[in-house]
């Protein structure tokens, strides 16, 4: 990488840091480009030759938090111990774990993937791949166990644990944001519960 | 079926007799929020201001706000007026139906026939509702309320009629089958999904989520 490549990556970082504390600590609609760039230290202009709106700023932030989020799983992941809920249960508890130490900074995420006019270079909430095949994995595992009925369509089980897992954190929502992650692991520890009652074999 | 909001087009005629005042008041709450509902469906909820839609009105930002508080009480009280119109068809569905699965479907039915219709008004508000204050978000919940006891009637009806078991968790079954309906929003939203295949969907995942309850 030259000098030009290595200030552009610099920069890059930090935008992202400075966006992803804005964005959690003030509110995303109230964080505008020009305060990301007074925080960061770097001129608006050059915000804006990095990306190209608000929204992908805002898509690079929650990337750049996935990716380390990814990379723990992988090392935890083949450590986790117990029945087929019990794994889904660590899982989706570490994912509150992680998302509730910047809560606003996720609901701001979940919102904007449901406002008009997104970006083409912005991905948006719910179409996280490493989610959806951890939890397939899972449940392919509980297959081979046999603690989980064979015919089953998979996805469809996943589909409707994701539903869950998102929608709990509604209560963080209602809360104004300061809900411990405990209090939402535990209502989705109990809906992996009912789920894993119909997918026993019988 | 019928799905004519109050407040998507003005009313011609008043059955109740009206002071003048009174009508031109009512006519004026009546043109800004339909022009709030096309705002909104256009540029989502934070891309339309007060002052765009007294415009699209064709009145002052000041007589706007002479009817409405704010920008959000606007909004809820659209919102509100179409969940008006379908509760009562909710309702129905629901109370017909002859299963746990139809009546929830039924329901369900209703509500994803007349939201798909206006995609963009939806978007915007379920954007809101992740981050909208929390005496708006109290609000909200007493719509949802309603609708949860319709969940909640008919999974009661599906014990006493024995297809449900007697110690099932209603609450939190009512709450995953909430869930799954609207997350399948995201179906509509990204991948173009009609009607027919959301209700598709949703009674397969009402199977995966009510395998463990059936009697």
């Amino acid at each position: 990488m030259g000098v030009r490549d290595d200030q552009k990556a610099a920069t890059r970082e930090k935008v992202l840091e400075a966006a992803r504390d804005l964005f959690n600590d003030v509110g995303y609609d109230e964080t505008t480009i020009r305060a990301i760039a007074e925080r960061a230290g770097v001129s608006v202009g050059s915000v804006f030759t990095t990306f190209a709106s608000k929204a992908e700023v805002l898509s690079h932030v929650m990337n750049h938090r996935l990716t380390e989020l990814y990379a723990e799983f992988d090392r935890v992941v083949p450590f986790l111990r117990g029945s087929t809920a019990d794994r889904l249960c660590s899982i989706f508890a570490i994912h509150y774990e992680f998302e509730t130490r910047r809560v606003k900074l996720f609901l701001a995420h979940v919102a904007s993937s449901y406002n008009p006019n997104n970006d083409p270079g912005v991905t948006p909430y719910g179409r996280n791949p490493r989610l959806n095949q951890m939890l397939l994995d899972v449940l392919a595992e509980g297959v081979r166990k046999g603690e989980v009925r064979a015919e089953l369509d998979l996805q469809l089980v996943v589909d409707t644990l994701k539903a869950a897992y998102a929608w709990n954190y509604r209560m963080a929502a209602a809360a104004g944001g300061t809900l411990p992650a405990a209090e939402m692991s535990a209502v989705m520890d109990k809906q992996i519960a009912v789920i894993a009652e119909g997918w026993k074999p019988r | 079926m019928s799905f004519v909001s109050v407040n998507i087009e003005s009313a011609t005629d008043s059955p109740v007799k009206l002071t003048r005042r009174a009508l031109a008041k009512q006519r004026t709450r009546e043109r800004v929020l339909a022009a709030a509902r096309r705002l909104f469906s256009e540029r989502g909820y934070e891309g339309a201001t007060i002052r765009d839609i007294a415009q699209a009105a064709g009145m002052s930002t000041g007589a706007v706000f002479a009817s409405f508080a704010d920008k959000s009480e606007l909004f809820e009280e659209i919102l509100t007026a179409d969940y008006e119109v379908i509760y009562a068809q909710m309702t129905q569905a629901s109370r017909n139906a002859k299963t746990v699965d139809e009546a929830l479907l039924g329901l369900f039915a209703v509500a994803y026939g007349f939201h798909v219709e206006q995609l963009p008004l939806l978007r915007a508000s379920i954007a809101v509702s992740w981050t909208r204050s929390e005496a708006a978000e109290r609000r909200a919940r007493t719509d949802l309320k309603h609708i949860f006891r319709l969940i909640g009637d008919a999974l009661q009806r599906g014990v006493d009629e024995g297809q449900l078991k007697k110690d099932i968790d209603a609450k939190l079954l009512a709450e995953i089958t909430w869930d799954v309906y609207v997350a399948n929003y995201r179906r509509a939203v990204y991948d173009g999904w009609s009607v027919e295949a959301l209700l598709a969907r949703l009674s397969e995942q009402l199977k995966v989520i009510f395998a463990g309850a059936r009697a």
